[in-house]
């Protein structure tokens, strides 16, 4: 899952940007309104946490541009405006949620799960496909009822083709979700991971080649196209 | 609770009343009086006729034409009555009417006549006239007899038309007066509701303004003129009002949005350090460091301000070089504006004033921190001194501006207000103006600050005119 995070606070945005890699999210941070739209507006984040109060251009006209372009992308306005007019403000101007200064970093993380959630369609807090149970939460995995032990990365992709169960996904978007984007494109850094995960994933492969097009995961072998 | 309706209606009844009881009682006994006067005057036309017809004949009176004056006082007129006495006070002439009573004059009567109320026969109310007069001597057509043939006369009419006259009256005062009085009683109080409507109006608009509702203001064009100059000074009094509680609710809203990132900050590390302990940062420590430094400096300055209001900044005057206070000042900032590439333009001849050096030093340290931060890169500062009026001072602070606007003026100074909405990872707490204009009244200067055009320049003036 990736996500950007935009508060002109340095140390809250370090802090902040510590807190989702460690929770397994790829995370971009920027210090002001353009340069967050400029991100925004450059790679498929699956959600943003955004400040209100940014200099350059305020978070609510970051929103409004993302909107106006038609980006589905979810939005969190963090902003130390607590009054029910601004809340009701930034939720009218396009957010998915709104979380005010102070707050409980594990209340953030759970928003952000919630809304990552919300990006693929479902509202389950455990993805199942099978015998595979995948514990976004808890960042655990099993299969068969067998505790499956994955690196980071593998956890990331897996996690990522689990929300995305039954569908084709393509190499460039899962080096855009779990790799920052930073992956040399010549390289096969994925085909090498799915490799890796199928193998800790045992028999019955349940993650799927469509050659030519990218990886599916599913319990049954997807029909190879005529 | 005194009440203006209820005294100026109890007031103005009592003056009604006295006035109008007062007239009505003068109109009566003018009434009255006249009424009397006319009957004396009858009274006295009857003596006239009756000296007029008197004749001494031979030793003996009588009257000419007695026999139509014989009608006017018979005893089928029993209305009028005269009685003629001689000079030795025996009766020897008097009306049929009288039936054979006597009009009794009083002593005191005279040449020009006394008038006095009696009793006539019957039992009957009257008034009645007494003259002396000196009848005419048979056979001489004027000229008097002597004094020893002299008469008294007395003409008398009932007051039973008088009295009846004088009743009537009486009736159709009080009848007048309970009117009068019904009338006032009515329309006193409705003259003077009517007359206060608009003071009622006017309790009425403001009853309706409340703390949550300061932008209310009071119709002025509707009032009359003597309430106009109150509702004006109520109508300024409420916006000065409405602009010191919308200062406090954003000095409050700001200051909770100043505390909320830095303790944001704390408790994101905080929760951080404690989730993943083992993953600690090394830039854990510095980064609570710096927020608690934030916290600190805004803490310091909103006190330095607080105390300031309060007049709590003694200021110990002292005369000093302004020029060598602008040059020591702006020497820390040096390094950082050339960083920046900013032009300094430092214009300084010689000016001593009163100030008190630490507070003037703060005040300047806020404006060149301003200056460095705020001036676009490549821009220019220029500062100036000069001597003003009498014997003081003034310190010109003029730098180059780009998005600064003069809707921005009158928001300078307020507390926690920068040009830029962002406020968080920023030296500037948006206090620094505020603090030194309060410090520039703790020392009798001022701090103004206006915007020139062409190139834009925020140029603040500190000036002491004593």
């Amino acid at each position: 899952m990736r996500v950007l995070v935009v508060e002109d606070s340095s140390r809250l945005q370090r802090t902040l940007g510590a807190a989702l890699r460690k929770s397994g999210y790829v995370v971009d941070v920027a210090g002001d309104g353009t340069e967050g739209l400029w991100l925004a507006e450059s790679h498929p984040y699956d959600v943003i946490v955004l400040d209100v109060m940014l200099p350059g251009r305020d978070g609510l006209s970051v929103l409004a541009e993302l909107r106006r372009q038609r980006k589905q992308v979810h939005v969190l306005l963090l902003t130390a405006r607590d009054t029910i007019a601004d809340r009701v403000q930034g939720l009218q101007a396009g957010a998915d949620d709104y979380l005010v200064k102070p707050f409980a970093l594990d209340e953030l993380l759970a928003r952000v799960q919630a809304l990552c959630r919300r990006a693929y369609g479902t509202k389950q807090p455990r993805l199942k496909i099978a015998d595979l149970e995948v514990d976004p939460q808890a960042r655990r995995v099993q299969r068969g009822g067998r505790a499956v032990e994955l690196t980071a990365r593998e956890y990331l992709l897996l996690e990522y083709l689990a929300r995305r169960q039954g569908e084709v996904v393509s190499r460039s978007e899962i080096e855009e979700h779990i790799y920052d984007g930073q992956v040399d494109p010549m390289s096969n850094v994925v085909d090498s991971a799915v490799c890796g995960l199928r193998k800790k994933l045992g028999p019955s492969p349940l993650i799927h080649t469509r050659r030519g097009l990218g990886y599916v995961l599913e319990e049954a072998p997807a029909l190879a196209p005529s | 609770m005194k009440s203006i309706r209820r005294r100026l209606t109890r007031e103005l009844l009592l003056v009604a009343l006295v006035l109008l009881g007062g007239g009505w009682v003068a109109f009566f006994l003018a009434a009255r009086t006249e009424l009397i006067e006319q009957f004396d005057a009858t009274l006295r036309a009857r003596a006239l006729t009756l000296t007029t017809l008197a004749v001494r004949e031979g030793g003996h009176l009588r009257l000419e034409a007695a026999d139509r004056l014989g009608r006017d006082f018979s005893l089928a007129r029993p209305r009028d009555f005269f009685e003629i006495w001689d000079a030795g006070g025996a009766p020897v002439l008097r009306s049929d009417s009288l039936e054979g009573a006597d009009l009794h004059p009083p002593a005191s009567s005279s040449n020009r006549g006394v008038i006095w109320d009696l009793e006539l026969p019957r039992g009957r109310g009257g008034r009645a006239l007494a003259v002396y007069f000196q009848p005419r001597i048979e056979g001489e057509r004027t000229g008097p007899a002597g004094d020893g043939g002299r008469a008294l006369l007395a003409v008398a009419g009932t007051r039973e038309g008088l009295d009846e006259a004088l009743t009537e009256l009486q009736a159709i005062a009080a009848a007048g007066g309970i009117l009068l009085l019904a009338a006032i009683l009515w329309g006193v109080p409705r003259v003077l509701r009517r007359g206060l409507r608009p003071l009622d109006d006017l309790a009425r608009q403001v009853s309706g303004i409340g703390a949550d509702s300061l932008a209310l203001r009071v119709d002025v064009a509707g009032l009359p003129a003597e309430l106009r100059p109150i509702a004006g000074r109520l109508n300024e009094l409420l916006a000065r009002l409405e602009a010191s509680f919308e200062r406090e609710r954003r000095f409050s809203a700001d200051l909770a949005h100043e505390l909320r990132t830095p303790i944001a900050e704390l408790r994101s590390l905080a929760e951080c350090a404690l989730k993943w302990p083992d993953a600690r940062e090394p830039s854990t420590d510095r980064d609570v460091l710096a927020s608690a430094r934030h916290m600190e400096m805004l803490v310091t300055q909103l006190l330095a301000l607080a105390r300031g209001e309060q007049g709590q900044v003694q200021a110990r005057l002292v005369k000093s070089r302004l020029d060598e206070a602008v040059r020591e000042a702006w020497a820390p900032f040096a390094a950082r504006a050339s960083a920046r590439s900013l032009q300094l333009g430092l214009e300084l001849p010689p000016v001593s004033a009163a100030v008190d050096p630490f507070i003037l030093r703060s005040i300047l340290n806020n404006l060149f921190d301003n200056a460095v931060d705020y001036t676009p890169a490549g821009g220019d500062i220029r500062v100036s001194v000069e001597a003003a009026a009498g014997n003081g001072a003034r310190l010109r602070l003029a730098n180059t501006v780009d998005a600064f606007e003069v809707a921005d003026l009158p928001l300078l100074f307020d507390r926690f207000w920068r040009k830029e909405a962002a406020r968080s990872g920023q030296q500037h707490l948006g206090l620094g103006l505020p603090l030194a204009r309060t410090y520039a009244l703790a020392m009798g200067w001022s701090l103004s600050a206006a915007l020139e055009p062409a190139p834009s320049r925020l140029v603040f003036t500190l000036e002491n005119s004593r």
